[in-house]
């Protein structure tokens, strides 16, 4: 307790230096939680818009068909999967999908893309894509050739809602499969690869016309608690027959989860280039206080006092500001995380590269974690107190006679 | 006089050597943390910015006017070998190449997917932008009949399609007939132009004519020259010259990437400010401590007749010496880092899937430009003498003289 006193008179009668410190220590502590809470948002919020748009969280699959897309390894029995989704507990939602590439012939263009037959009820809990329309109708689990389609796709094959066109394609057995469609809704998800490819039909269609009843490429499914995809994901495997594969977004989308790693590094490493410069700064100011103090200290060892005790009592002060820091830092950064985890932050400039990467996102929330908030206080309060060790040992290993003198 | 100055300022900072040592090794670290920043992220924007260029757009590309809004091959350069001729007249211009490209479909035995077919002449390709040298499997050569194609890598990933696999693209023609075209794979390119990579079926130049029923004309003229700064003067003469055509500069091809080094440029630019700020904080707090623990050193002078303009430019090389051996030091260790991530590169290999997803090489090397070490010495100046600026002001309302008699 009496050193915690001299301390707090210590801290009082070195003013400027100890608001230096606190300063620097509580600025960089707001920016190491900030910096945090954007990061950490803005991969969450990129990494949910991917997975939601249309991959899902949870996806089932025959075992072979990552490795082997063709039509040889699709479900053959997707009622028999249905069945044990249905009894599974902690499902949301799911439905079948069948995802075939075509060539789309409108009466100027011919393009390539994706005709998806899909549950339209199903996959308005599942997808955004019944939210991502824009002009027409969204799809009805009846609709028989009437075609949802993204609005870049149709812009390249110059048809809108209403109009007709045709598509060439391979049926599930193999067979040439062919139809006119007419067009019903046009949506925009923002990702714009999937708006000028994607197009989707009722499935009940789909497997009239391209010979898959009862087939699907794939199970989306929606977990009750999303965080819990792998372990759902885990959970399905042991149920499901062995020759299909549930796996969860982590897997699906490793590209993506390790691209926001990438990021995370680089930005640490730009975080850290800061942070060394702030504590050499602080490390500067506590050398120069603590060899002001130098007369003072040789007074003390002079009259008794133990080197261990005058260690006690300057990193007491060191600790106490310190702390002080952190907690202001950690309330500044920690406030600045809600209220961009409440208003995202919009970066309008930013559009196209977003675009271009598949993410779909200009704004970013930010993620407020007290957790996270508190384990990076924690850092830095470390950090903090580490930085002022070294001036405090150097002139603690002066003689008292030498201390006295020091000028 | 100065030389006398000199050796004072000297002496002091000698007197306190490891508090001097300790300001030069901020400002050596801070400084060596932003040049490998810089040039790294530097590195990794230019070399997608290049790999954009070389594989696809070129410094300028010439299109068909509005082609770019509505793809088609009713959009052609009619006169490719006109401009040619002209592009070889002009000593600025390094290199050109002409490109015959149509929206498809590729498919297997088992799968098919969309995809963007590419007519080119893959000697004058690898002439233009080393093509060749983003081969990552097979050979780079359709073959003697010219049945061969080469696939981007995530295209060919995801058609799980290997070097020797056949493959048949099919798309609409002149004629708006969808016509297809049986080939085998040669060869697979990784260009990490994201664009390329995903959709890209180069196939020879003479094939995708006969496929597409195109006896003449091409879709795109790609054009490199020698020195980048003279892109918009070839670009305006291109304008002039050719008033019918669209005439267009990589970054508004690829806006995306514009954007990507205009927000790294403001990235590197907010952190240098930061990082230059806090280490003249740290500048600042050793040459006040310094200046006011030798007040009465300075009365004297003052009293013996040493003038406060001496005194002043005193204080001033003793916080340059400290500012320019802390510049020294970081230029030393940052460009020495940066020489040997200029030559070796950081290899990422383990981030790969994640770095693909941002197009970029799996080794990043480094950029080193003159003017980060301007810059840092400009920065380095600017804060070394904003640091002194308010300590000398103290100095001189401190009145040094009366100091003398201050115990």
């Amino acid at each position: 307790m009496m050193f915690v006193h001299f301390a707090m008179k210590n801290i009082r009668a070195y003013r400027n230096r100890s608001l230096v410190t606190l300063l620097l220590t509580t600025l960089t502590t707001a920016l190491l939680v900030f910096a945090t809470a954007f990061m950490d948002g803005s991969h969450q919020k990129m990494l949910q818009n991917a997975v939601e748009i249309y991959p899902g969280y949870v996806q089932v699959t025959h075992q072979d068909f990552r490795d082997q897309p063709s039509l040889d390894n699709m479900i053959f029995d997707a009622k028999a999967v249905r069945q044990v989704l249905a009894t599974t507990p902690g499902i949301a939602a799911f439905a079948a999908r069948f995802e075939s590439f075509v060539l789309f012939a409108g009466a100027e263009k011919a393009v390539g893309g994706m005709l998806t037959g899909i549950e339209p009820t199903a996959e308005e809990k599942l997808s955004r894509l019944a939210s991502s329309l824009v002009s027409g109708a969204y799809l009805a689990d009846h609709d028989g050739n009437q075609l949802y389609m993204g609005y870049e796709l149709a812009r390249r094959l110059k048809v809108k809602v209403g109009d007709e066109l045709s598509f060439v394609g391979t049926g599930a057995d193999y067979s040439f499969a062919a139809d006119n469609l007419l067009v019903k809704g046009l949506f925009k998800t923002g990702l714009f690869e999937f708006d000028a490819s994607a197009a989707f039909v009722s499935k009940g269609y789909f497997d009239q016309v391209m010979a898959a009843a009862n087939y699907a490429s794939h199970f989306i499914v929606l977990p009750a608690n999303p965080s819990g995809a792998d372990l759902l994901a885990a959970e399905l495997n042991g149920r499901l027959d062995q020759q299909y594969l549930a796996e969860s977004w982590r897997t699906t989308m490793a590209g993506l989860v390790q691209a926001m790693l990438v990021d995370s590094i680089f930005g640490y490493l730009t975080l850290a280039v800061i942070f060394i410069v702030i504590f050499f700064v602080i490390l500067i100011y506590t050398w120069l206080t603590v060899f002001a103090r130098m007369r003072e200290i040789g007074v003390l060892r002079a009259v008794g006092t133990m080197p261990g005790q005058i260690l006690q009592m300057l990193v007491t002060e060191s600790v106490l500001l310190a702390m002080a820091s952190v907690v202001l830092g950690g309330l500044i950064g920690g406030a600045l995380a809600y209220y961009f985890h409440l208003h995202p932050i919009y970066f309008s400039f930013s559009e196209e590269q977003f675009k271009q990467y598949g993410l779909a996102a200009s704004s970013m929330p930010t993620a407020f974690a007290p957790l996270v908030i508190l384990r990076d206080m924690a850092v830095m309060f470390v950090l903090a107190v580490g930085s002022t060790l070294y001036p405090i040992i150097k002139a603690n290993r002066v003689s008292p006679m030498e201390a006295i003198h020091h000028v | 006089m100065f030389r006398v100055l000199l050796r004072i300022a000297l002496l002091s900072l000698r007197r306190r050597l490891s508090r001097s040592l300790l300001v030069i090794a901020m400002i050596a670290m801070s400084l060596w943390g932003l040049l490998f920043m810089e040039g790294l992220y530097d590195g990794m924007t230019e070399q997608v910015i290049d790999n954009a260029i070389r594989s696809d757009s070129g410094d300028l590309s010439l299109f068909a006017r509005e082609y770019r809004l509505d793809p088609g091959l009713e959009r052609l350069l009619a006169e490719p070998a006109e401009i040619g001729r002209f592009l070889d007249e002009d000593s600025r211009v390094r290199s050109h190449v002409s490109r015959l490209r149509q929206d498809g479909l590729i498919a297997t035995a088992h799968y098919s997917r969309n995809a963007v077919i590419y007519g080119v002449d893959l000697g004058a390709e690898d002439r233009h932008g080393r093509l060749a040298s983003y081969l990552d499997a097979g050979a780079y050569d359709f073959g003697d009949k010219g049945r061969g194609a080469l696939l981007g890598a995530r295209l060919a990933t995801k058609m799980k399609v290997t070097v020797g696999q056949k493959i048949v693209v099919s798309a609409q023609n002149s004629a708006n007939d969808v016509s297809a075209l049986s080939l085998r794979v040669v060869g697979i390119l990784k260009t990490n132009n994201m664009a390329l990579d995903e959709n890209a079926v180069f196939i020879e130049m003479n094939k995708a004519r006969e496929l597409l029923m195109v006896p003449e004309g091409v879709s795109q003229l790609s054009v490199l020259l020698y020195n980048k700064e003279k892109v918009a003067a070839v670009q305006q003469g291109l304008r002039v010259r050719f008033p019918e055509l669209d005439v267009l500069g990589w970054d508004e091809l690829y806006p995306a990437l514009r954007q990507g080094r205009e927000m790294m440029e403001i990235f590197n630019l907010i952190t240098s400010l930061l990082v230059f700020c806090v280490a003249g904080l740290g500048i600042f707090g050793v040459m006040l401590v310094s200046v006011l623990e030798r007040l009465r050193e300075f009365g004297i002078m003052l009293a013996i007749g040493t003038t406060f303009r001496e005194i002043r430019t005193m204080v001033f090389v003793e916080s340059f010496i400290l500012g320019f051996s802390g510049y020294g030091g970081g230029v030393l260790l940052g460009g020495l880092t940066l020489l040997y991530f200029y030559n070796f590169g950081l290899d990422l290999t383990m981030f790969s899937a994640g770095l693909d997803a941002f197009g970029m090489d799996a080794i990043t090397y480094a950029l080193i430009r003159p003017s980060y070490f301007f810059t840092a010495l400009a920065a380095v100046s600017v804060a070394t003498l904003v640091s002194v600026l308010l300590p000398l002001r103290i100095l001189k309302k401190a009145r040094p003289i009366e100091a003398i008699n201050k115990i």
